[in-house]
């Protein structure tokens, strides 16, 4: 239990990283990469819950096409995000 | 800059502060509850249960046995709901396949990323099959099921149209659209055959397992064939949720990665 909990709260805290990350970062292939990691903790996080189902369908749609479809879109417009200097 | 960053963290710290004061406070009830609520309790006890037959759906697994039997119809229309978003999206790229392959005149070799990606893909493309196969087959006994299945195929055709190229999938492996949406109404139709089955033949629509209150459902004694467990119905719904899912996302990725110039070009825009 204490074991679970712990890891848990490590993945949550990678999960925050990796979003402040997705949001601050300028080029956006690689916000869409941070996130996927963001993803990849959720679904470590899901597991723990015992929810194995969600963990199945959200590696799956967070991981893999989540992030390929908004590789996608990046193609269709700029890499790299104009902001204030 | 350095003043305006300091202040936004110093700002999230107390907010998760509060939260966290906030749930240890108890203000948000029984979350996260420690023991196990009556309604799972519920599902738990009766899903699998030989001895009580009067509730059970025959799958040990809780999650898909409330899916596909006791919500049922909640699943049914949630897959027809998708059908529709994916062939209303179909039929805004309505053209001749002909005339884009006409307009598509470069090698298939040049295309791609580097012979990294390429072999790396190679290795993993039959993996990410083989695992969503067994999840769909194993989804009345395992946790997973149709819908999970669906999505992880759906990722073995998205790394090939990213690493090879979309006429790698379309002319080397043969997977067109139009058989894309030939496999997805494939899987739809065995969904609605497999629902009104029971209805045919004297039980309730989308019955699975007979409860006490609705006649006896053929699907009742098909629970077993030799050592094969079955769940009833569960299984072939598992089976046609993969097609339906997994070849609806496909159609969907063969049509964003149609090259957006010769697209416009075609409709004249």
């Amino acid at each position: 239990m204490i074991l679970a909990v712990s890891i848990m709260a490590f993945a949550l805290t990678l999960a925050t990283i990796f979003t402040y990350f997705a949001i601050k970062s300028k080029d956006l292939v690689k916000a869409a990469i941070f996130s996927a990691g963001q993803s990849a903790a959720f679904a470590l996080t899901f597991f723990l819950l015992m929810a194995p189902d969600i963990v199945l369908a959200y590696v799956a749609v967070a991981v893999g096409i989540y992030t390929v479809l908004l590789l996608y879109v990046i193609s269709k417009t700029e890499r790299y995000e104009e902001g204030e200097r | 800059m350095k003043i305006k960053d300091t202040a936004v963290g110093v700002m999230i710290a107390l907010l998760l502060l509060t939260v966290v004061a906030v749930i240890l406070l108890g203000g948000t009830a029984h979350t996260p509850s420690t023991g196990i609520r009556p309604l799972a309790e519920f599902y738990l006890k009766h899903c699998i249960n030989v001895y009580n037959t009067t509730w059970w759906t025959s799958s040990p697994a809780a999650v898909t046995s409330m899916l596909w039997d006791y919500r049922g119809l909640d699943t049914y229309y949630e897959t027809s709901v998708f059908f529709l978003a994916i062939i209303s999206g179909a039929a805004l790229f309505r053209i001749a396949e002909v005339k884009l392959k006409a307009e598509e005149g470069r090698g298939r070799e040049e295309l791609g990323l580097s012979i990294i990606v390429k072999t790396s893909t190679r290795i993993i493309f039959p993996l990410i099959l083989a695992v969503s196969v067994s999840v769909a087959l194993h989804g009345h006994l395992n946790p997973g099921g149709g819908f999970q299945a669906g999505s992880i195929l759906a990722v073995g055709p998205l790394l090939l149209i990213a690493s090879f190229s979309r006429r790698y999938l379309e002319d080397r492996l043969r997977l067109s659209r139009a058989k894309c949406v030939a496999l997805f109404t494939v899987g739809l139709v065995l969904i609605v055959l497999v629902a009104a089955l029971p209805l045919a033949m004297g039980g309730a629509l989308m019955q699975n397992q007979p409860k006490y209150w609705s006649p006896k459902s053929p699907w009742g004694s098909l629970t077993k064939i030799g050592p094969l467990e079955l769940s009833g119905t569960i299984f072939f719904l598992d089976i046609a949720e993969l097609f339906a899912v997994g070849f609806g996302f496909t159609l969907l990725f063969l049509l964003l990665s149609m090259p957006e110039k010769e697209f416009r070009r075609l409709l004249g825009l």
